[in-house]
């Protein structure tokens, strides 16, 4: 265990582990959009910004993909602090008013949002699809497309690539503006444009998961697909 | 580092008087008659009338009048591009920056403008995730401050933008170091992404022997790493070779189709580095080329230099083999005795390119080196003989003369070939040898001794047979013009050293073929070129690599290569190529202001055990994986620098 001050407060925290994540187990409140906690922190939004004194001087963070040290202080409510958080908010709100995990972040930091309803579904580029796609999936299907020198992308994005997806909906589920979209309707699933076909279960006869995903998981773990093609309920 | 490189690399202009600048935050204004005091300003841009110009390191004009609102759309509409969009701030910063100024052009804006745009710049510094966002915008902080009442004119329509193309470049520590100036933080950032094949193409666009390069390369871009003094050097090298080695285990991509077949056909001399480069640059530009080799392999000293268990022969000979599907010819054993621009025209060529390499191992200047005795020999001989399968007798015991890498690569072949002790005698101490950490280290761990401020004066031999060598002790004296002590002999400590064969490894020179007396030649026997287009003195004939520069590193040579087809399709086109660009004199790892970095070390690759080196060539260095490289690459700063001038 390593000794850590939180705002004044003597914590002592868990090796490796993140100033985020002994922020949150204080029950201090800290705006993210592009973390989550089963995932590689990868400081998209910069909304998560604490100072963090390390070597005798005080400097800004994102607590999310900052692994603490002995020793180090931590503000999370400095003035510096609040102002970057704000800032970051304010920009995210300049380019995605519409979007309303945006909007309501920014009117929580203090940011003068529009009355109007925010009906948009950005992408934020938040990276969760990506990560989650190779790390919790396991298939790579979703890439993150940067702007670089020679490059000439106008718009950074994220690509999809259809021949490796297995359907199985995890960035939908994780994305935090509705971007990512997934339609299920009886036996074919439609996401990122890409159309699958649903297997149904020979019990019940319930369209429970689409099949390349069965197949892909057949192949991971070795047990065969004509098991996998019941549902988990009627097994 | 050679002549013609130095030479290469100065074309810098020195602004001593200015009008304005906030280089690396030191104000100096002279824009109202003030006292004019002189700035040494190193201006990263090539020489010729600069107005002005916007980089990472401040804001500089050398003409009160320089329209500073308009070059500052400019210098933000060039770092848009590199901004990755892979946190929020830099990206939607920047965007927002471009938008306000636009807004004030159109009448629309207010005072309130400019402090939001000092508040953007200061928030996008702190909290940006990468080198370039935190550095990038600090200029248009000097802009807004210094130039206020030029931006004010914008907002009451005073002033109007110019909407004009500004001259751009974009830079890196790690670039600027590199020899062939690869985008290295590029390749690094789509290795990243889990992007291979892109990161491989990104590379080959001026590498195009990536596999080899990325497993001998010297690497000077690490030592410019800006991650060297926080905690390690990214391992780039290694990352190019990852990008190389996933492409390989795919079966190879081929290079691009060439652009429209033009009708003038090139011919190389020699198939090494600098020839194969320049081979396939000119092949992707259209020309037909051919290379005239006369070893009975291509590639120069990678094939012939450096031992199989730092570059196998495979890898080298996949890269060759993509070049010649390019449609490359490449004649082995042929060898150019003569050479006469007047028979290859006939044979239908409109230029050529002199590569030929140094090849001929130096003179040690000792008694009797040439008697002609069986058991001395020169490294690169050594080396080139092993390399094309001759059988090597193992001696019981071999001394080798000299402290570089063709040394090391003597040294450490020795022990494979079942030598029983191999020793290195170098005159002067660890601290001035020329040879790579890497190298030495992995000597030393096979069992190769190194003697020290010590150099042999005197081969002995019975009946013809090299039986030892009288060497004399050394000391250090003063600094010569290397920069390092000079090794000076102590007088009386001459002593006797029982050895089977002695290989000479003290440096290599050309072996030119005759020509005519047009192509000029310098003292050291190499070949002179002009230093950006590589031309000779003789009309069409263009000459780079080790026998321009005398003995360098595989991608300097690349790097003429590539520089020598530009320099050719320059001349066949009758133009002058785009002068080059560089960054000399100016410290690119300075930076105004740096977020925090987590420390990490860098990646760990596996070593073949030393104890199973011996008797095999079997490669030592093991590569990254995919997953290893994607996180080594993730370590990356991306300290990319960006500059527009007019």
């Amino acid at each position: 265990m390593l000794n850590i001050v939180i705002d004044g407060k003597k914590v002592k925290a868990q090796e490796g582990s993140t100033v985020l994540e002994n922020i949150q187990a204080l029950k201090i409140e800290i705006p993210t959009l592009c973390h989550h906690k089963e995932l590689t922190p990868f400081g998209a939004c910069r909304l998560c910004s604490v100072e963090v004194k390390t070597n005798g001087t005080w400097q800004l963070a994102t607590s999310c993909n900052t692994p603490v040290e002995g020793g180090m202080e931590i503000a999370t409510a400095s003035d510096k602090a609040k102002e970057s958080r704000k800032a970051a908010a304010q920009l995210l709100y300049y380019k995605y008013p519409e979007t309303k995990a945006v909007k309501e972040i920014a009117q929580k930091l203090g940011v003068e949002v529009s009355p109007e309803e925010a009906e948009g579904h950005d992408c934020l580029l938040c990276g969760l699809c990506v990560r989650t796609c190779s790390e919790i999936v396991g298939v790579s299907a979703l890439t993150f497309q940067d702007r670089g020198r020679g490059r000439d992308i106008d718009e950074p994005k994220i690509i999809f690539d259809p021949n490796v997806c297995i359907g199985c909906g995890a960035c939908a589920y994780v994305c935090p503006t509705g971007y990512v979209k997934m339609e299920t309707d009886g036996d074919r699933r439609i996401i990122w444009d890409k159309v699958f076909k649903m297997t149904p279960c020979p019990v019940c006869g319930r369209y429970f998961a689409p099949e390349d995903q069965l197949k892909y998981i057949s192949k991971t773990t070795g047990v065969p697909f004509s098991e996998l093609a019941t549902c988990v309920d009627c097994r | 580092m050679s002549l013609v490189l130095t030479l290469h690399r100065i074309r810098c202009l020195r602004m001593n008087k200015v009008a304005f600048s906030s280089w690396n935050g030191k104000v100096v204004d002279n824009r109202n008659g003030k006292a004019a005091k002189d700035v040494a300003v190193n201006l990263p841009v090539p020489g010729g009338k600069v107005t002005a110009m916007m980089g990472w390191g401040g804001l500089v004009a050398n003409d009160s009048k320089a329209d500073i609102p308009s070059l500052t759309v400019g210098y933000l509409k060039e770092a848009r591009k590199i901004s990755c969009g892979e946190c929020s701030v830099c990206m939607i910063g920047i965007d927002r920056l471009l938008d306000i100024i636009g807004q004030m052009a159109d009448g629309k804006g207010t005072k309130a403008y400019l402090s939001e745009m000092q508040a953007i710049v200061k928030q996008v510094s702190a909290n940006s995730k990468c080198s370039f966002g935190q550095s990038a915008l600090y200029p248009v902080l000097d802009a807004v401050k210094y130039y206020k009442a030029d931006f004010a004119a914008l907002i009451t329509g005073e002033k109007k933008l110019n909407g004009k193309e500004y001259r751009s470049t974009v830079t890196a520590p790690c670039m600027d170091a590199c020899p062939a100036g690869l985008d290295i933080p590029g390749y690094i950032e789509l290795i990243k992404n889990n992007r291979f094949e892109e990161s491989l193409s990104l590379i080959r666009q001026d590498c195009v022997l990536p596999g080899v390069i990325g497993r001998t390369c010297t690497h000077p871009c690490e030592d410019a790493c800006v991650r060297k003094d926080i905690d390690e050097s990214l391992s780039i090298r290694l990352l190019k070779r990852a990008a190389a080695d996933f492409d390989l285990a795919q079966g190879g991509k081929p290079f691009g189709v060439p652009a429209d077949q033009k009708e003038e056909k090139v011919a190389i001399i020699g198939a090494g580095p600098a020839g194969l480069a320049a081979a396939c640059q000119l092949r992707l530009k259209g020309y037909g080329v051919t290379i005239f080799e006369s070893l009975p392999h291509a590639g120069g000293m990678a094939a012939v230099g450096i031992p199989d268990y730092r570059l196998p022969a495979d890898i080298l000979n996949h890269e060759i083999d993509l070049i010649k599907r390019m449609g490359v010819e490449i004649k082995l054993n042929t060898k150019i005795e003569k050479l006469s621009i007047k028979d290859l025209k006939k044979q239908g060529y409109s230029s050529l390119f002199v590569a030929v390499g140094a090849h001929q191992g130096n003179r040690i200047g000792v008694e009797d080196e040439d008697a002609g005795y069986e058991g001395f020999v020169d490294g690169v001989k050594f080396l080139r003989d092993m390399n094309l399968g001759t059988a090597i007798e193992p001696a019981s015991k071999v001394m080798i003369v000299g402290g570089g890498n063709v040394a090391l690569d003597c040294a450490r072949s020795c022990v494979r070939l079942g030598f029983k002790k191999a020793e290195i005698i170098y005159r002067r101490s660890r601290a001035e040898m020329p040879a790579s950490d890497e190298e030495i280290e992995g000597a030393l761990e096979e069992g190769v001794s190194i003697r020290f401020l010590a150099v042999p004066v005197k081969i002995i031999a019975k009946s013809g047979t090299v039986t030892g060598a009288e060497c004399i002790k050394m000391k250090l004296g003063k600094p010569d013009e290397s920069g390092r002590r000079r090794p000076v002999p102590v007088k009386g400590s001459e002593f006797t050293v029982k050895t089977d064969m002695i290989i000479a490894a003290i440096g290599q020179r050309p072996e030119l073929p005759a020509m005519d007396k047009k192509v000029g030649t310098t003292a050291w026997g190499t070949i002179e070129a002009d230093p950006v287009t590589l031309a000779t003195q003789m009309d069409g004939v263009f000459a780079g690599g080790d026998c321009v520069t005398g003995p360098a590193t595989l991608i300097e040579a690349l790097d003429m290569g590539n520089r020598a087809a530009e320099g050719i399709d320059a001349y066949l086109n009758g133009n002058t190529p785009a002068e080059q660009v560089s960054f000399a004199g100016v410290d690119l790892a300075k930076q105004r202001g740096r977020g925090l970095v987590v420390k990490g070390p860098a990646a760990d690759v596996a070593f073949l055990d030393p104890k199973e080196r011996a008797g095999g060539f079997e490669e030592v260095e093991g590569g990254l994986c995919a997953v290893d490289a994607t996180h080594e690459a993730q370590r990356c700063l991306r300290c990319y620098r960006v500059v527009v001038w007019e």
